[in-house]
């Protein structure tokens, strides 16, 4: 398919929703994703069986404090100064763009990056919903790695970071990060689409264009159970954010947000470390990583993100399946709530093992 | 009494107070019934009316996620309270937490180890109590420095602090104040609350026994809970001393009943002099074989425990004012009161009524039926005047318009012959004439009896019977085929009669 126009909002509210409160805000690439669709025309998007396997595909996104991207807007020019310095390393051009993280700003990314490349992005992605770390990524949980890796930071600098394990890249990247601009074009690893495909999550940023048509088909004010509905979601709780709390100094913007249910006032504690992690009903845990946990403000069902909610706010808390890949035994035990330092088993809404 | 604590009795304890703080939830109410030390990623399976103890402390402090799962946890488990390292405040949705699920959370910056011990004897002491309350009933029993039910109440009553009675079987007051009796046909321990009062009741039954000999009955406030625990505690020791005394008190009994009834044999086979041998027996029985005797028979129901019930009728007699022997006979007792000189009308008449108002007082005890013989001299004389007295006693049996109670100088010439039809030559006899007739209860036999009874009158033994006459008629020329008489012969209508009668008394 091509995605035009008229496909950016959908795709906007969709990557909000799989961003599970975190992933960086889309708005800001979806309108640079417009500009670009108003000067090259739509943009491919393929399905991970639409290209052969030999295709070098490279994943790209944006890393880093997504705040600071709101502010610290991108030249434009940071993805093709990024995807240079791969192919000089590597000697070969890549044939298509993936996404990092389709989910939350990386859902959009991706299609600007290729825009002006004239490349086409194929529908795979390294973490299939939002995740935090680097090391989570999809290709680094397969053990293929992450390097090389390029980071282009706005000020025109372009960091290369080659060897070294997924842990020390992520650490690399942020310490950079946090010396310098605080966020970065990151490409990693070029890799064939046969190798890329079984070692990545598909078709999530179609995923994120129809959940995003269906909540923007939503009516004003829509019942917990409708939303629910639209989405493929399971409702954890409806009512007021009775408190949030905020940590300092463990992890990134950790915390806990507290929702009292309308109907059954149980108490539905969300742990949060960018994106709501796990889910706690009266103490006890019913729904974690590596499903969506999502948050929308009740009236006009948009997602509301972990530095944004406030307590006082009237939410819809959902939980939406994890991606297939996470499903995987294997690959589980990288997003299960142990990795985020929670002692507790996942709780998901379907293939829980 | 000693009460069980509660969490708010703990915080006020001297080892909590000041030291504990409610951190998040309401105190509960409800008695602790243990203390418990939890570990942080324990799964307790039970602490239901437990205050648990975190021993170490929870990991990313008191606003964790970790607070919440662990007071989720503990109200899984039915626990009251958590006792939890550190006074800082805890979250605000852990707060909220706590009152939903109804369980306290209590903070310290004390050693919590010291602080659950403390608790843990506090708790456990209802129970020392109790132990210590058992221990002294079981060593004074022990030790023998209480040996009788009526020690055994006065020292129950001092350690329970409340009145204990003892109770006979029908509910009457042997020992202790007077108390409503339990439901003296369900021999189990009996709890009942009334006006404040708890009564608690505690059977004492004999081992093999379905009915209960004694009743212990203890009458404690409601209001303490401990109270009706430590009653129930105390009088199981109590029943349990209680039913050895009974059953070392009922070999005795059966022992002498075997001996006593052995020596009435003997005593009734006399027939000229008594052999030295038996004199000697019955010298040491107390049972003096020279003299005039007067006979006593009471009859009774096979199921009465006459062994058992033996010293209330010698009590009976007595106060009555008739010294008399008492021997356990077949299905009732056997007695007689000896005189030296033959006794005048006039003292057997005053010896038969003084013997009617002891009959009275048996039938308070049991159902019974009681006759009376003549004076007759000697050993032999014995039993003759039984004879008599059996004779009359049987005939009293079917009398409840005499009471029940027959001498035999009351009965006719026709009775005292009547009752010879029950000799042993006689009733076989009898029942053979009549066993063409079948089942000597069944409907041919009764028809005879009223029948002759009736003077042969077909319309009065229809009108007794309740039949029609013409199903009389029928069943007499069926009784009179059967059994091959003539009815209108008055030799073998007699005959006949004499047999009814015979097989209707047996």
């Amino acid at each position: 398919m091509q995605v035009s126009a008229v496909d950016v909002p959908p795709l906007v509210r969709g990557a909000e929703l799989l961003g599970s409160g975190g992933g960086g805000p889309p708005g800001p690439a979806g309108s640079m994703l417009l500009r670009e669709i108003a000067v090259t025309g739509p943009v491919d998007l393929l399905g991970p069986g639409e290209l052969d396997d030999a295709t070098l595909v490279c994943a790209v996104g944006v890393v880093g404090a997504t705040s600071v991207f709101e502010e610290e807007l991108p030249s434009g020019r940071e993805f093709g100064r990024a995807l240079a310095a791969v192919e000089r390393w590597s000697g070969r051009r890549p044939g298509a763009l993936a996404s990092i993280e389709a989910a939350g700003l990386n859902a959009v990314s991706a299609l600007v990056a290729a825009a002006p490349l004239g490349l086409p992005v194929v529908d795979t992605d390294l973490c299939g919903r939002a995740l935090p770390r680097l090391d989570q990524f999809s290709i680094a949980v397969a053990g293929i790695g992450l390097t090389p890796a390029v980071l282009a930071l706005p000020s025109g600098q372009v960091v290369l970071v080659e060897g070294g394990d997924a842990v020390a890249v992520e650490r690399t990247v942020r310490s950079v990060l946090a010396a310098t601009s605080g966020w970065a074009a990151l490409a990693v690893a070029p890799l064939p689409l046969g190798v890329l495909r079984p070692a990545s999550a598909a078709d999530t940023i179609r995923r994120c264009l129809d959940l995003g048509r269906r909540m923007l088909a939503l009516p004003e004010a829509p019942s917990p159970a409708l939303v629910a509905e639209a989405t493929g979601g399971r409702v954890l709780a409806a009512g007021r954010v009775v408190d949030v709390l905020r940590h300092e100094g463990y992890g990134f913007g950790r915390g806990s947000v507290t929702v009292r249910d309308r109907r059954t006032s149980s108490l539905l504690r969300v742990e949060m470390e960018n994106e709501f992690l796990l889910a706690f009903e009266d103490g006890a845990p019913v729904a974690s990583t590596p499903d969506v946990l999502a948050v929308l403000d009740r009236r006009t069902a948009v997602p509301v993100t972990c530095d944004r909610i406030r307590r006082g706010d009237d939410v819809v808390v959902l939980q939406l399946p994890a991606p297939e890949f996470w499903c995987r035994p294997e690959n589980l035990p990288a997003v299960a709530p142990r990795a985020f330092g929670f002692e507790v088993e996942p709780a998901l809404l379907v293939g829980t093992p | 009494m000693t009460t069980a604590p509660t969490v708010a009795t703990l915080l006020r304890s001297p080892a909590w107070r000041d030291r504990v703080r409610v951190l998040a939830g309401s105190v509960p109410r409800e008695a602790v019934r243990g203390v418990r030390l939890l570990s942080p990623d324990e799964h307790p399976a039970d602490a239901a009316g437990q205050v648990l103890v975190l021993v170490g402390a929870l990991r990313d402090g008191p606003a964790s996620w970790r607070v919440d799962a662990l007071l989720r946890r503990a109200a899984d488990a039915g626990a009251l309270a958590v006792l939890l390292g550190g006074e800082a405040d805890l979250a605000p949705p852990t707060r909220l937490l706590c009152s939903r699920l109804s369980v306290c959370a209590l903070g310290t910056s004390a050693p919590v180890l010291a602080l659950a011990a403390e608790a843990a004897v506090q708790v456990a002491e209802p129970e020392v109590a109790r132990a210590r309350a058992l221990l002294r009933v079981q060593t004074a029993l022990a030790e023998g420095r209480v040996a009788t039910p009526e020690g055994l109440v006065g020292l129950l009553t001092d350690v329970l602090d409340a009145p204990v009675s003892l109770l006979d079987a029908a509910g009457g007051p042997l020992t202790g104040p007077p108390v409503d009796p339990p439901r003296l046909t369900e021999p189990v321990l009996q709890v009942e609350t009334a006006d404040a009062t708890t009564s608690v009741a505690r059977p004492v039954l004999l081992p093999g026994a379905r009915a209960s000999q004694r009743w212990l009955v203890a009458r404690v406030p409601a209001s303490s809970p401990e109270a009706v625990v430590l009653a129930t505690t105390l009088l199981a020791a109590g029943a349990a001393a209680l039913s050895g005394w009974l059953a070392t008190q009922r070999l005795g009994l059966e022992r002498d009943a075997r001996s006593r009834a052995g020596l009435l044999a003997d005593v009734l086979r006399v027939s000229g002099e008594p052999s030295a041998e038996l004199r000697r027996r019955s010298s040491t029985a107390g049972w003096s074989l020279e003299g005039w005797h007067v006979g006593v028979r009471v009859g009774t129901v096979a199921s009465v425990d006459t062994a058992g019930l033996r010293d209330d009728v010698v009590r009976t007699f007595a106060d009555a004012g008739v010294d008399a022997v008492v021997v356990e006979h077949g299905d009732g007792w056997s007695g007689w009161t000896t005189t030296t000189r033959e006794p005048t009308a006039e003292q057997v008449r005053a010896l038969a009524d003084v013997l009617r108002r002891a009959h009275r007082g048996l039938q308070g005890l049991t159902r019974c039926w009681t006759g009376v013989g003549r004076p007759h001299p000697g050993p032999a004389g014995i039993s003759r005047t039984l004879e008599e007295a059996a004779d009359a006693a049987r005939l009293a049996a079917g009398r409840p318009e005499q009471g029940h109670f027959l001498h035999v100088d009351q009965l006719g010439m026709a009775q005292t012959l009547l009752a010879w039809t029950r000799t042993s030559t006689f009733e076989p006899a009898a029942r053979g004439l009549l066993a063409p007739l079948g089942d000597p209860d069944g409907d041919l036999v009764r028809t005879l009896a009223v029948f002759l009874d009736a003077e042969s009158s077909l319309t009065e033994t229809a009108a007794v019977l309740g039949i029609h006459r013409n199903t009389v008629a029928a069943r007499v020329a069926r009784i009179a085929s059967l059994l091959a008489v003539d009815l209108t012969d008055r030799d073998q209508r007699l005959a006949l009669h004499l047999a009814c009668r015979a097989v209707a008394l047996g």
